[in-house]
């Protein structure tokens, strides 16, 4: 069925719709139900469940129902103001950080003959998926004192006394870009691989240098995707939790760690409800700017 | 002319080796000789690594992963195939609803899905099971194989559709021998995504579990903030192990770029 004929039962009424896209397809394909329920239960009713939640009244030790705009109004006070300001500088640091060295190192991979770049994209995976645990910790130890940079700088004669680098500001947004470069090499690579090689062969060929023809050629034509990367990123980072707490200082603190401190340690569970329901309203509005920019991915279109 | 491409070297090397180095440092801390945490390290020895499966709460934490990883890859694959197969088959709006139902997670910071799902056990009243995490990272997860296995799905030829169904295999028939078959690397894929990250995850995990229920990195987390000791980083070393060997496998089977999203050029 063409989306012509979709939209024109639409504007007929709702019920046909309903019959057609719905219950028809569920009698012919009835196993739809099983990942219906599981998704149903598993992931649509604790986000219901939360948000009703959201709007409880705290008691000593738990909440108890209620309807409430209490945790929502405390989004003006600086506990909150404080750490959203801090969440947002640091993502858009990683991010610019982590495209930025993402964009010409997955160029250069897209263009590795076959087996070079399988073994490239094994290692990235297994960098990526490598626990943020691990990635902090081994972080942690470049930057400590007994045997990190910080006594190589020593040893050069540059600092006279060596002295821990982290937990600190620097410290983590290095952490947080690190964890994001071989997520924005990912995200970059489809459109990367569909990049013409003639376009710049021929920039080339007329006299332009590599670095030229890579800024007037391959950035103009990956600008789209590199925002939809940025905006991606943006939203990882914002969620990132082990990395700040193990290489940021307290006033690093970042919005993943409020939540769950709210939420674990001061028992507050609605208002780590309602700082998760203000935190998915940006993810979702951000993704929908990232789903508009990929359409007009100008590569993804030949 | 030839500056340029030692400055492209120079800059891809640099790339490389700074991500390597958290995996060179662990291995390096993995072989002190002493209990302490050194890089270099100071002494070589390989005891660390049988330590892991002597002391008790490391071998907990790890049989406790390893479920949960495999019940997690099956749970996601389960919901992910009918999904995909039902779009790729029927692309009405129930479909696409359900397929955006499948991307959604993935998208989201996990800290709001970690909360989500532990107000949720609270209010049935299971907090801390094991199979809590088990069904969280299979919804988590589920977008890598359902993204993979539709790709799957969508390189199958319709020619062959066409000719199966015209020398009269039903539609199961079809479904068993054609399709099935056809997807089964793309779920094998998925299926690898899906266990390497949940063997990796840390913060569903720590909500979920509320301590009694320890995955490795909520283990690993919870020794280096209370002291070191190199069988951290033994651990470690063995997880970065697991995931070479499993995409290593994914590569050598399937089309690690094709999976990746990479373009290839039509015969």
């Amino acid at each position: 069925m063409s989306d012509a004929a979709v939209n024109r039962q639409r504007d007929d009424a709702v019920g046909p719709v309903w019959r057609e896209q719905f219950l028809q397809p569920l009698k012919r394909f009835p196993i739809g139900l099983y990942p219906t329920f599981m998704m149903g239960v598993f992931f649509l009713i604790p986000f219901i469940i939360m948000l009703v939640v959201s709007f409880y009244a705290r008691t000593e030790s738990t909440y108890e129902p209620g309807f409430e705009f209490t945790h929502y109004a405390r989004f003006f006070s600086p506990l909150f103001t404080t750490h959203l300001l801090v969440s947002v500088q640091f993502s858009v640091l990683a991010s610019i950080l982590s495209v930025a060295a993402a964009v010409p190192f997955t160029y250069f991979i897209s263009r590795f003959r076959r087996r070079p770049q399988v073994i490239a994209l094994v290692f990235l995976l297994c960098v990526l998926t490598l626990s943020e645990v691990i990635v902090a910790y081994s972080l942690s130890v470049v930057m400590s004192r007994s045997s990190g940079l910080p006594s190589f700088v020593e040893w050069l004669g540059l600092i006279d006394k060596a002295r821990s680098w982290y937990p600190g500001y620097l410290a983590n947004l290095f952490g947080l870009s690190f964890f994001n470069i071989p997520f924005a090499v990912l995200i970059l690579f489809p459109s990367c691989t569909r990049l013409d090689r003639e376009l710049t062969e021929a920039a080339q060929t007329m006299g332009a240098s590599p670095f030229r023809s890579f800024t007037t050629i391959v950035l103009p034509l990956l600008d789209r995707t590199i925002m939809a990367a940025f905006v991606l990123l943006f939203v990882f980072t914002m969620g990132a939790f082990v990395t700040p707490s193990w290489l940021g200082r307290p006033e690093d603190t970042m919005m993943a760690q409020l939540i769950a401190n709210q939420a674990l340690n001061r028992g507050n569970i609605p208002f780590a409800a309602a700082l998760s329901m203000f935190f998915m309203a940006v993810t979702i509005i951000l993704s929908l700017i990232t789903v508009r920019l990929r359409r007009g991915d100008r590569v993804g279109q030949t | 002319m030839n500056l340029v491409r030692w400055s492209k070297a120079a800059f891809i090397i640099a790339m490389f080796g700074m991500l390597a180095a958290p995996l060179v440092i662990v291995a390096g801390v993995s072989l002190n000789a002493k209990k302490l945490m050194f890089f270099p390290p100071k002494g070589l020895s390989l005891q660390w690594y049988p330590a892991v499966f002597e002391t008790n709460q490391w071998l907990e934490a790890l049989t406790t992963s390893v479920i949960i990883a495999i019940s997690a890859g099956i749970i996601a694959i389960s919901i992910a195939l009918p999904i995909a197969y039902f779009l790729w088959r029927h692309k009405v709006l129930y479909a696409k609803a359900l397929f955006l139902a499948g991307i959604v997670p993935f998208a989201l910071p996990p800290v709001i899905t970690a909360l989500g799902m532990l107000i949720f056990w609270v209010e049935v009243g299971h907090v801390g099971q094991i199979w809590n995490i088990m069904i969280a990272h299979g919804v988590f997860l589920v977008t890598l194989p359902l993204v993979m296995i539709s790709l799957g799905l969508e390189s199958i030829d319709d020619e062959i559709l066409e000719a199966s169904r015209t020398m009269g295999a039903d539609s199961r028939r079809v479904f068993t021998t054609i399709i099935f078959p056809m997807v089964l690397p793309y779920m094998v894929a998925g299926y690898a995504f899906v266990v390497v990250l949940s063997m990796n995850e840390y913060i569903i995990s720590f909500f979920l579990g509320q301590a009694a229920t320890v995955t490795l990195p909520v283990q690993l987390l919870a020794s280096l903030r209370s002291g070191y000791s190199p069988i951290i980083a033994a651990v470690s070393v063995m997880f970065i192990l697991f995931a070479v060997v499993v995409f290593s496998l994914v590569a050598r089977f399937g089309d690690l770029p094709k999976l990746l999203g990479a373009w290839t050029p039509k015969e």
